[in-house]
Order: structure tokens, then C-alpha cells, then sequence
């Protein structure tokens, strides 16, 4: 799942950037409105998690913006400003959720993995393929009865893939929604994490769950 | 007294009405007391004078031709009147039937020619008096000797010396008595009755006329603290309210501004402790949230220490703002050398912006002199450098100048490097303001040093104000300058606007 963090408080900035990478997300960080628009404009996100007060131009602003461009990217406004009217105007204006500051990061956390979901048209925290299981709010994977261990990016690849279960999803998507914008890139890296993905995935005794697609990209589990 | 004007009022009212009738009744019974006693005494007068026609001096003789028998009053068994006559030397002339035994008095001393008094009648019975001081008409005594025959009256003390008669008639006065007690008894209960409406009437009146108080106060009790913006209708009070009402109103507008400065400042610090406080939150919670190296823990409890600096840095901000809105402020008023102080404030930063290329330039008067606080002044000036150090852009300008203006000391400090439009500049001295451009620092900057300057440049008896001249940030106060100071300034206002 990739990210857009707008937020021009540093310390928040830094410490809410580092703790959604930490669980697992890929996260764009900027720090100013004109910057926030541009990259959510050019970047296919999963969610946008925005501030309201901000230089060059305000959150409500970049997010009337952002739906006038028929961006459907889910939003998170994070402000200091609560009242009831505060909320009103920016769901009215597009967002999809409302987290006022200070927050806790598990809940911002949880938010998050909530809109990543409904971006993928799915409200279960529990993925299954086949006889995979994913558990989006703990992050632990199954194979059978027999639990998978991941790194975070193993992680969020395998659950990007599951979202998208059925589906041939090409390595650009993949790369986009994994990677940070000035990640090193590095032509195969997709398909070297894919196959990390199948050693710890495709047990000898399971039928192989990671198709590829050859030209096109890859398939978790059956098409439809 | 009481202080209920209801009853004061009506106390008032109530006893006026009944003096203004006491002394109307009195008024009213002592010109009919008058008129009836006037009447009965003229009336005794004519019996009296009807008796004293009849009696005549023939020579040295008088005769009282006069008898009982002719007027009832003076012979009837039921509260008959008396009279009786008496010569100039005392001797009984004549006197009526009925006094039987009894005797009136000789009225003693001089008399006037007919006069009247109030006496008390022989059996008791109050009466008036009326006493006639005359003298017989003369007469033929032969041809009253013959009538007097004729008629079978007799001659009483015929020959007798001394002019002058003194007659006293009497009549009882039950009746006249009875007549002003009456009349007495009607004042009283007319009066009375007249106070008891007036009273009813007063008290309706004044309940009527006090109405719009009891409105007002309800008006007043109907406003809550939590909503200021409701006003005491004005348009159907009375002239004389109108005034209370929209002093009232006045008051009610002030205190609402008032409130809404306290919510919005309240709000303004609830909203930006919020942001040091995600930031420690957050910070803290990722730290945590694993175990990590010492060197992770160590960053993250240094950026918390960060913040809390600064948000301490911001509480002292608003405390300073506080105690000088409060006027809560002690201030010792000195001269102050403002080049002096200047060069002094200047010299932490000169290091901060060295290498930057910009050029500081103290242009003021040296023996250029204000009145001042020197804390206060010294804060005021420290936020000023510090403001322009932070803004002004590499290779920038700052200058600083002034000079004695009448009473007054004028001190101007601008720098290059502003990004703020003329509309926002308008704004810098509002609380918790943040041009873009310090916007990306918040927390650093809280939003409050200009507002500190305003409000401490006006405690201290100066202006303030800021504007873009030439694309320079120049904010321009006025202060109390010094007597002993300079007085004559080289005002170098033109010089120091720079380009236009």
C-alpha cells in the first residue's frame, strides 16, 4: 500500500512517516500544499493523509483540487481543528475520514488500513485465497493451518496482491503501490520480492497460489 | 426607608394625598362652620335687635315693651333661649321667663356694640351668646303711660339714670352642633374613602408604570452567559427606559467582543498545543512501538525535549501576552539609549546570520533616547531582530533608524526577503498568525512575537504598525521619548524608506 503524507509539522511528520513504514506502508512525505497536490495528482495512492493548515496552499484547498482532477484517492484530513463544522466542510468536500490531532497512531493506523481496503472494494480484514489467510489488522499470513512468516515488504506485497486477488496485476502497479517515490529503483526488484513471496508462500504440499502472466504481470490465485 | 420603589411610590403618593385632603377638609369645614355659625348668629342677632326695639326710655324711665309670650323659644318647656338685660349699673332690666332661677352673666368689661360668644347655658347645654350694647330709644312717657295702661303693661324701674342697655340672648346650639359633627363625620369618611381609592388607584398605576422594569429584568434574566448576542428590545420601553436599555445593550456588546476574544483565544491555544502534542504522541508511540537501538530512543526523546521547548517558549508567550493585556505589568520607567540596546540585542543573532551575507545596519541617533520600561522595551526589540533575522534572505538588508519627534521618539526597523502580501501584513499582529512562510516552521514559530510587540509598544504608551515599504517589511513604532535625552532628531525619514 503506498501513501501521501502532507503534513508541515516536522516532528509529526516524521515520527507518523516512520511509523506507517514501519507497518509496511510504502509513504510519500511532503511537508507543503502545492507539493501535496502535485504528487497526489501525478501518483496513484491508496490513501492521502492530509493536513489542513498548511503553507502555499490549505488541505481543503489540495483536496477540492484533487476531486476537481476526479481523483478518487481516499483522504484522511489530520487536523488540529475539531469542530463539528471543521468536519462537515472537509467530508463535504471530498475527504474520507477525520482524524483530529493528537491521535494515537494505532488509531491512524487502523484508519488507514480501513480506506486501503474500501480502495480495493473490500470491507474484511481477512483476506483468503485459496487457503491463504490474511489478517490486514495484525498482519499475520496462513498458509493452511500453518502461519507464514514475512518482512513488512514481503507483507504488503502479498496483501497488495490479495486485494487484488484474480486480477493480473502488472509490475508498475506493483512498484507504484510499494515503493516510495525517490526509492532507488531498481528494474527487477518486483520480481526479486515475487519470488522471496513463493519460497515462503508456495509450501511443497499446496497447490502454487503466485501465477505469472507472462508479458503481462502477475496473478494471485485463480482468474475468475 | 424602604427600598422597594413600589412601596416608596406609593408611600409618597399616599401621603400627599392625604395631607392635600386633611387640609381640604379643614379648609372645607371651617368656611361651612363659618357660614352655619354666621347664619345662627345673625339670626339671634335680629331677636335680639327685635328685643332691644322694644324697649324705650320716657324721661328718666325705661320700658321693655318686649314679652316672653310673643316668641316661643323664650317660653318653651323643650330647650328654651334665654335673655336678659342689665343697665349700665348692673341692675337687672328685664330677663326672659324661662332662665326660672338661673342668671346669665353679665358679659364684664367693654363690649363692642353687639358681639357674639360661645356660653354655656344656665341648664348646661352649650350655646352662643349674643350681646347687645344699647341705648333705649326716647319716647313720650305720657302717651306710653296710656298705651302702657291700655295695653295692661307695667312700667318697670321708671325714672331711672344711666343711658346704655346691655342685652344678652342666648340660644342653645345642639342643632348647629349636631349639623358640624355631621358635616364632620362626612369629611372624615369622604376622605377617608377619597385615600382608600387613591391607594387602590396608586398602587395599579405604579404597578402599571413599573411593568417595563419587570420586563427588563426579565429581558436581562433571559441572557445566558453562553450566548452574548442576544439585545433588550429597546422599541417598546418607555422614553425614560430607553436610555438603561441601550446602556444595558452597549454593555452586553462589550462584554460579547470580550467573550469572543477569551473562546477565541481558548480555542487558538487548545489548537496549538494540539500540534506539540500530536507531535510528542506520535513520536513517543513509534518509538515504542518496537524495541529499537539506545540511538532510537535517544533521537526520539530529543525531538520531544524539541517540542516541549518550544511549547514552553509559547506558554511564556501567552502568559506575557496575558499580563500585558491584564495590565498586570510592573513597569519602571527609565531612559533608555535605543542605538545602545539595539547593538546589544543585535549580537546573538549577528553570529546566527553570519555567512548569510546580510547587511545589519543600526542607523540610530546615538544619544537617541525613550522613555521606557526596559525589560518591556528590550523584549519588544529582541522579537523585532529576531523576526527579521529569521526572514530576511541571504545577501538581505535590515535596518534600523529613527529619531526625537516632538515629544515622541520614533524608531522604524525593516528588512528585505518579506513574502508577505500587503493583506497579510495587515494581519502580523494578530494572534497565532503564521505567514506562509513561517507556516513550514510551526512550531517553531508560534505565531505570537508581533502580537507581544503590539502589545507591549502600547503598554509601554507607544504605536505600532507594520507595512510593506519598497517591498521592505518595516514595522514603525512611536515612543515616550526622554527629556533629557535627545530632543532635536535628525528625522531621516525619506533616506530610510529606501527605493521606491
Amino acid at each position: 500500500m503506498r501513501l501521501l503524507l502532507v503534513e508541515d509539522y516536522l516532528p509529526l511528520q516524521k515520527s507518523v512517516a516512520k511509523g506507517l513504514r514501519e507497518a509496511g506502508f510504502a509513504v510519500d512525505v511532503t511537508g507543503d500544499g502545492e507539493e501535496g497536490l502535485w504528487y497526489a495528482g501525478g501518483n496513484d495512492y491508496d490513501v492521502v493523509i492530509l493536513d489542513l493548515m498548511l503553507p502555499k496552499m490549505d488541505g481543503l484547498t489540495v483536496l477540492r483540487r484533487l476531486r476537481a482532477e476526479g481523483r478518487a484517492t481516499h483522504v484522511l484530513i489530520l487536523t488540529a481543528k475539531d469542530t463539528v463544522a471543521d468536519r462537515v466542510r472537509g467530508l463535504d468536500l471530498g475527504a474520507d475520514d477525520y482524524l483530529v490531532k493528537p491521535f494515537a497512531l494505532e488509531e491512524l493506523l487502523a484508519r488507514v488500513r480501513a480506506l486501503a481496503r474500501r480502495a480495493y472494494c473490500t470491507k474484511n480484514p481477512r483476506l483468503e485465497v485459496g487457503d491463504l489467510r490474511i489478517e490486514t489488522a495484525t498482519q499475520r499470513v496462513w498458509r493452511g493451518k500453518e502461519e507464514v512468516r514475512l518482512t513488512p515488504r514481503e507483507y504488503a506485497l502479498l496483501e497488495y496482491l490479495a486485494m487484488r486477488a484474480g486480477e493480473v496485476v502488472s509490475r508498475t502497479d506493483i512498484w507504484e503501490h510499494m515503493y516510495e517515490f525517490n526509492s532507488e529503483a531498481v528494474s527487477n526488484v518486483v520480481d526479486v520480492y515475487i519470488g522471496y513471496l513463493r519460497k515462503k508462500i508456495d509450501l511443497p504440499k499446496h497447490p502454487s497460489l503466485i501465477q505469472t502472466v507472462r508479458g503481462r504481470g502477475y496473478r494471485l490465485g485463480a482468474a475468475p | 426607608m424602604t427600598r422597594s420603589l413600589k412601596r416608596r411610590l406609593l408611600g409618597w403618593t399616599t401621603g400627599g394625598m392625604v395631607l392635600v385632603l386633611a387640609v381640604f377638609a379643614v379648609v372645607l369645614y371651617a368656611a361651612i362652620k363659618r357660614a352655619l355659625t354666621g347664619s345662627f348668629d345673625e339670626s339671634l342677632a335680629l331677636t335680639v335687635q327685635a328685643i332691644a326695639a322694644s324697649v324705650k326710655q320716657s324721661g328718666k324711665d325705661i320700658e321693655v315693651e318686649f314679652s316672653d309670650l310673643e316668641v316661643p323659644e323664650f317660653h318653651q318647656a323643650d330647650r328654651p333661649s334665654y335673655y336678659e338685660m342689665w343697665l349700665a349699673d348692673g341692675s337687672v332690666l328685664a330677663r326672659s321667663a324661662s332662665l326660672g332661677r338661673g342668671d346669665l352673666q353679665c358679659p364684664a368689661g367693654p363690649t363692642d356694640a353687639l358681639s357674639f360668644h360661645a356660653v354655656t347655658l344656665p341648664d348646661g347645654r352649650p350655646g352662643r351668646a349674643v350681646v347687645l350694647v344699647f341705648r333705649p330709644r326716647v319716647g313720650d312717657p305720657d302717651e306710653d303711660e296710656k298705651r302702657g295702661e291700655s295695653e295692661g303693661r307695667r312700667t318697670l324701674k321708671p325714672s331711672i339714670p344711666g343711658k346704655e342697655v346691655t342685652l344678652l340672648a342666648a340660644r342653645e346650639t345642639e342643632d348647629l352642633d349636631e349639623q358640624l359633627a355631621s358635616l364632620r363625620w362626612l369629611l372624615a369618611s369622604a376622605g377617608a374613602g377619597t385615600v382608600l381609592l387613591v391607594v387602590l388607584i396608586a398602587a395599579v398605576v405604579v404597578r402599571q408604570g413599573l411593568r417595563p422594569l419587570g420586563s427588563l429584568a426579565a429581558g436581562i434574566a433571559s441572557i445566558r452567559e453562553n450566548d452574548l448576542s442576544a439585545r433588550l428590545p429597546a422599541d417598546r420601553m418607555p422614553a425614560e427606559m430607553v436610555p438603561v436599555v441601550e446602556r444595558l445593550n452597549e454593555l452586553l456588546g462589550r462584554l460579547e467582543e470580550a467573550f469572543q476574544r477569551e473562546r477565541t483565544l481558548t480555542a487558538d491555544v487548545a489548537h496549538e498545543l494540539r500540534t506539540p502534542l500530536a507531535g510528542i504522541w506520535s513520536t513517543v508511540e513509534v518509538a515504542l512501538s518496537r524495541s529499537r537501538a539506545a540511538g532510537e530512543y535517544e533521537e526520539a526523546l530529543r525531538e520531544c525535549l524539541e517540542i516541549v521547548r518550544q511549547t514552553q517558549g509559547m506558554a511564556d508567550s501567552l502568559l506575557s501576552l496575558a499580563r500585558l493585556e491584564g495590565g498586570q505589568t510592573a513597569f519602571r520607567s527609565e531612559a533608555v539609549c535605543l542605538a545602545e540596546a539595539v547593538d546589544a540585542l543585535w549580537r546573538p543573532h549577528a553570529r546566527k546570520v553570519q555567512g548569510n551575507g546580510i547587511l545589519f545596519e543600526n542607523r540610530l541617533p546615538a544619544d537617541l533616547h525613550c522613555t521606557a520600561d526596559r525589560d518591556t522595551l528590550v523584549m519588544v526589540l529582541s522579537n523585532l531582530l529576531a523576526n527579521a533575522a529569521e526572514y530576511t534572505e541571504e545577501g538581505g538588508r535590515i535596518e534600523i533608524s529613527g529619531g526625537a519627534a516632538g515629544k515622541t521618539v520614533e524608531l522604524v526597523v525593516s528588512n528585505t526577503g518579506c513574502a508577505l502580501s500587503p493583506e497579510e501584513v495587515a494581519h502580523v499582529f494578530d494572534r497565532f498568525w503564521r505567514g506562509d512562510s513561517a507556516r513550514s516552521a510551526t512550531g517553531v514559530h508560534c505565531g505570537l512575537g508581533l502580537s507581544l510587540v503590539e502589545r507591549a509598544v502600547r503598554a509601554l504608551g507607544g504605536t505600532v504598525s507594520a507595512d510593506l515599504t519598497g517591498g521592505r517589511f518595516t514595522v514603525r513604532m512611536t515612543l515616550p521619548g526622554c527629556r533629557g535625552g535627545r530632543t532635536q532628531g535628525d528625522n531621516n525619514g525619506d533616506a530610510r524608506r529606501g527605493p521606491r
